[in-house]
């Protein structure tokens, strides 16, 4: 039950009648008329819990565009149901307009859409629907709360693809479509043909040209059908926030970004997001499927408090990529969190395995170190020239021993880590 | 790469609008906690109703309440009647009975024409100008003094016998033509503190300067005691009046209710109605509010800005300078084309021979020793800086 504002209203004019005609009978006679207007009203009110509510819309949106949910309300009741209602959402699901005005005709059905524009990235739920139906006086109404789940998985907005259009151009030079063709753009060999003036000599294939009766070139192809595992650490280093979001989706832009470029290029890509345990995982996926797959995996992920469990994480990997792949370690150049976990089981990746780890810097690091001119400020650059130089140690010694090590702010990582890719696929290194 | 956005198809809903039988369950908890708060409310009321407080009050047993010289006056057969009114402390005062007035500044003129009619002997305590123009002409206020313990220095009986005690506060002087019988005792250079008359027809007019003598905190102290009891205890009956404000004048049919039309109760009621529906209206919300867990918001740049602040509140110059020369060096190296774990001595003929500047400014530049205050460490930034920005550009 609610009351309304005009029912306080007629009570504030009955005051005015009690103070013209001042006597008890006047005042009892007043409020129990606003009584029975109130008893009255309830009972003439449609009812909210026999009112039929049913959600459809969208349920799946990129962090940063809208989405429409629409409730259906059907009255099978014998009254009107007329009055408001809230569409009520958790408040990252950013519904700009939760309260509806509610005008159902008995046996009808009307349509009332929320449009909500998240603000995080994850699963995002309806909470409950509440109806408030007045009566025909509008001094009173019933109220009454419906469940109607629903979920609106928001997916990560995958910012870095207007780099994808220039790495597709680069990939397609060196894929050998276009009319160049220089020896090392590929180690995989494609087939022969006839000399032409302006192919490179050392292409020739002289064992070939003695078979035939012209000189033939050897021509190759950048290999494919590789594997490539992209694997998120999604532990309390993923957590830390650089500028507005936390490191975690500056990864997954990368790793969409990685994931787009190589499916192009004809590899086959496989997620592992893990921590302690495994967050999520896309295995074999087909190239067509493959990114909205990766996006709804990636959704829902968020960086637990944990320190990750690398040793496991190297069992994993070894166990979903069986031949000679591209494993790409997306997590934080961080050196205490590497040299304990991933330092010691770092060979069992590299004998078999291409590594590249892909790490999110903070600009504010770099910020602090060129702080000058006073001593709080130079003393805040000594502590970030002792972390850059702590992380170029770890780094070294990565690379030492046979990783790739890319590192970039949340803008810059994915290119960077899609030109790490090309280069090494034209290195013919995967 | 379009949005893989889905759609779903209706899905149908549960109410979830309690049963009045589930609502009745819901109300017990309030309710128990309502009752709960009245029991607490009408305990805490009783106790605190017992308490009688208030300056020269015959009940209070405060501080500032005279219960302990009311309990003393009647172990020695003083009859005490306590009384609020005037017309009632008048009707009392009669002859052979002594008439206490106190806290006399919330007396109306009317109240006080009123006890001019009072025909006991009379003891006034802190008096009012008019209180004392009415009840004992001829004695005039003075000057304030101090309390303080003083010696009666007069024949009144009643001090005599008490000697040294607390007075003060009012004095007073007498004119006219009873300045020839008064009594005036513990004068301070000339104005007296109590101040008796003894008018023809018999009666006795003592007038006291301060309440602080019959007060439960000092009648223990000098005479205080003897005084006052000697004062008040002169006749077998006392009236100890303590005004209270009478709202009423004419002292009939008092109370606001009196004062203000029938018709305002009513409005009242029903004003009070309006507001509790209002408050009804208000306060009825639209489902609950959402909630929802947030994730874990940590600066990943935290750490760093902890350090710089941990060295600069310990003062670790040394190793901030080292972290610095440690820094410009990995940049400075691969210009001048060394590779790490070069010699220093190495690296600095390089740096000098590159920029022009001598080795050993260069050595003590990189190598030197640490600053010795924070001055000189931002001084060492600036000059590292410098000779990064010439060995790039000689």
């Amino acid at each position: 039950m609610a009351l309304t504002g005009r029912l306080a209203l007629l009570a504030l004019v009955g005051a005015g009648l009690v103070a013209v005609l001042p006597s008890w009978t006047t005042l009892v006679a007043v409020d129990a008329l606003l009584l029975l207007a109130v008893g009255v009203d309830l009972a003439l009110a449609g009812s909210p819990r026999a009112l039929g509510v049913a959600r459809s819309g969208d349920t799946a949106v990129r962090l940063g565009e809208p989405a429409q949910v629409t409730l259906t309300l059907t009255n099978p009741g014998p009254r009107r149901a007329h009055g408001r209602l809230r569409d009520a959402w958790s408040p990252s699901a950013g519904a700009a307009e939760q309260r509806h005005r509610l005008d159902v005709p008995a046996g009808e059905r009307r349509r009332v859409t929320t449009v909500l524009r998240p603000t995080r990235r994850g699963d995002r739920r309806a909470d409950r629907v509440t109806v408030r139906t007045l009566g025909p006086l509008g001094l009173a109404a019933r109220q009454g709360s419906h469940a109607v789940p629903w979920t609106v998985r928001v997916l990560p907005p995958f910012t870095s693809r207007k780099h994808l259009p220039s790495k597709l151009a680069r990939l397609r030079d060196l894929d050998g479509r276009t009319p160049v063709l220089v020896r090392g753009a590929g180690t995989e060999f494609d087939s022969l043909r006839e000399y032409v003036p302006g192919d490179d000599v050392r292409s020739i294939d002289w064992r070939a040209t003695a078979r035939a009766a012209d000189v033939m070139v050897r021509t190759w192809r950048p290999e494919r059908d590789r594997h490539v595992l992209l694997v998120l650490d999604t532990g309390r280093t993923a957590a830390g926030r650089v500028g507005d979001a936390p490191r975690l989706d500056a990864a997954l832009d990368a790793a969409l970004l990685l994931a787009a470029l190589a499916s192009r290029a004809g590899d086959r890509v496989d997620l592992l997001a893990h921590d302690r345990v495994q967050r999520a995982a896309v295995q074999g996926a087909s190239a067509t499927e493959l990114l909205p797959a990766l996006v709804n995996a990636m959704a829902p992920l968020e960086a637990a408090l944990v320190e990750p469990d690398w040793s496991a994480i190297a069992a994993q990997v070894l166990r979903r990529a069986p031949r000679r792949s591209l494993v790409v370690l997306l997590t934080a150049l961080d050196p205490a969190p590497l040299e304990l976990g991933l330092l010691p089981v770092l060979p069992l990746l590299t004998t078999r395995h291409q590594v590249v780890l892909a790490s999110v810097g903070d600009p504010r690091v770099a910020e602090l170190a060129a702080g000058r001119g006073e001593a709080a400020a130079v003393f805040g650059a000594a502590a970030a020239e002792t972390v850059r130089l702590a992380r170029a140690r770890v780094g070294a010694e990565l690379r030492r021993g046979g990783v790739e090590v890319v590192e970039g702010t949340p803008a810059d990582l994915p290119p960077r880590l899609a030109d790490t890719y090309l280069a090494l696929k034209a290195a013919g290194r995967l | 790469m379009s949005a893989p956005a889905g759609v779903a198809e209706a899905r149908t809903s549960t109410a979830l609008e309690p049963t009045a039988a589930q609502r009745m369950r819901g109300l017990r908890r309030p309710a128990l906690v309502v009752g709960l708060l009245v029991v607490v409310a009408v305990v805490l009321a009783a106790l605190r109703s017992g308490t009688v407080r208030g300056y020269l009050d015959p009940d209070a047993a405060t501080p500032s309440g005279a219960r302990a010289l009311r309990v003393l006056l009647e172990d020695r057969g003083v009859e005490v009647v306590r009384t609020r009114t005037s017309a009632d402390a008048t009707a009392r005062a009669t002859g052979g009975r002594t008439l206490l007035v106190a806290t006399s500044w919330l007396l109306t003129s009317a109240q006080v024409e009123e006890l001019a009619a009072a025909r006991a002997d009379l003891v006034l305590v802190e008096p009012t100008p008019d209180l004392l123009a009415a009840l004992a002409p001829g004695i005039e206020p003075a000057e304030p003094v101090t309390v303080r313990p003083r010696d009666p220095a007069c024949t009144l009986r009643a001090a005599t016998r008490a000697g040294r005690a607390e007075t003060g506060g009012g004095t007073f002087t007498v004119t006219g033509p009873a300045a020839a019988s008064a009594q005036r005792c513990y004068a301070d250079s000339g104005r007296a503190a109590v101040v008796s008359l003894t008018s023809a027809d018999g009666r006795t007019t003592t007038v006291l300067g301060s309440g602080a003598a019959l007060t439960n905190d000092r009648l223990a102290r000098e005479g205080n005691a003897a005084l006052t009891l000697n004062l008040l205890g002169a006749q077998d009956e006392l009236v100890w009046y303590l005004p209270t404000v009478e709202l009423s004048a004419e002292g009939e049919g008092t109370g606001l209710r009196a004062l203000l039309p029938g018709w305002v109760w009513l409005v009242a009621v029903q004003l009070a109605v309006t507001v509790l529906l209002v408050a009804l209206w208000r306060g009825r919300r639209l489902g609950p509010v959402v909630v929802e867990p947030l994730p874990v918001v940590v600066r990943a740049a935290e750490t760093t800005e902890g350090r710089g602040r941990l060295y600069q509140r310990a003062g670790a110059r040394d190793r901030a300078a080292a972290a610095l020369r440690a820094a410009s060096l990995e940049r400075l190296r691969p210009v001048v084309g060394h590779g790490r774990g070069t010699d220093p001595d190495a690296v600095v003929a390089a740096v000098a021979a590159r920029t022009g500047r001598p080795a050993v400014d260069v050595a003590a530049l990189l190598y030197g020793a640490a600053p010795t205050d924070d001055a000189a460490l931002v001084r060492l930034a600036d000059d590292l800086d410098t000779l990064e920005r010439t060995v790039r550009r000689p």
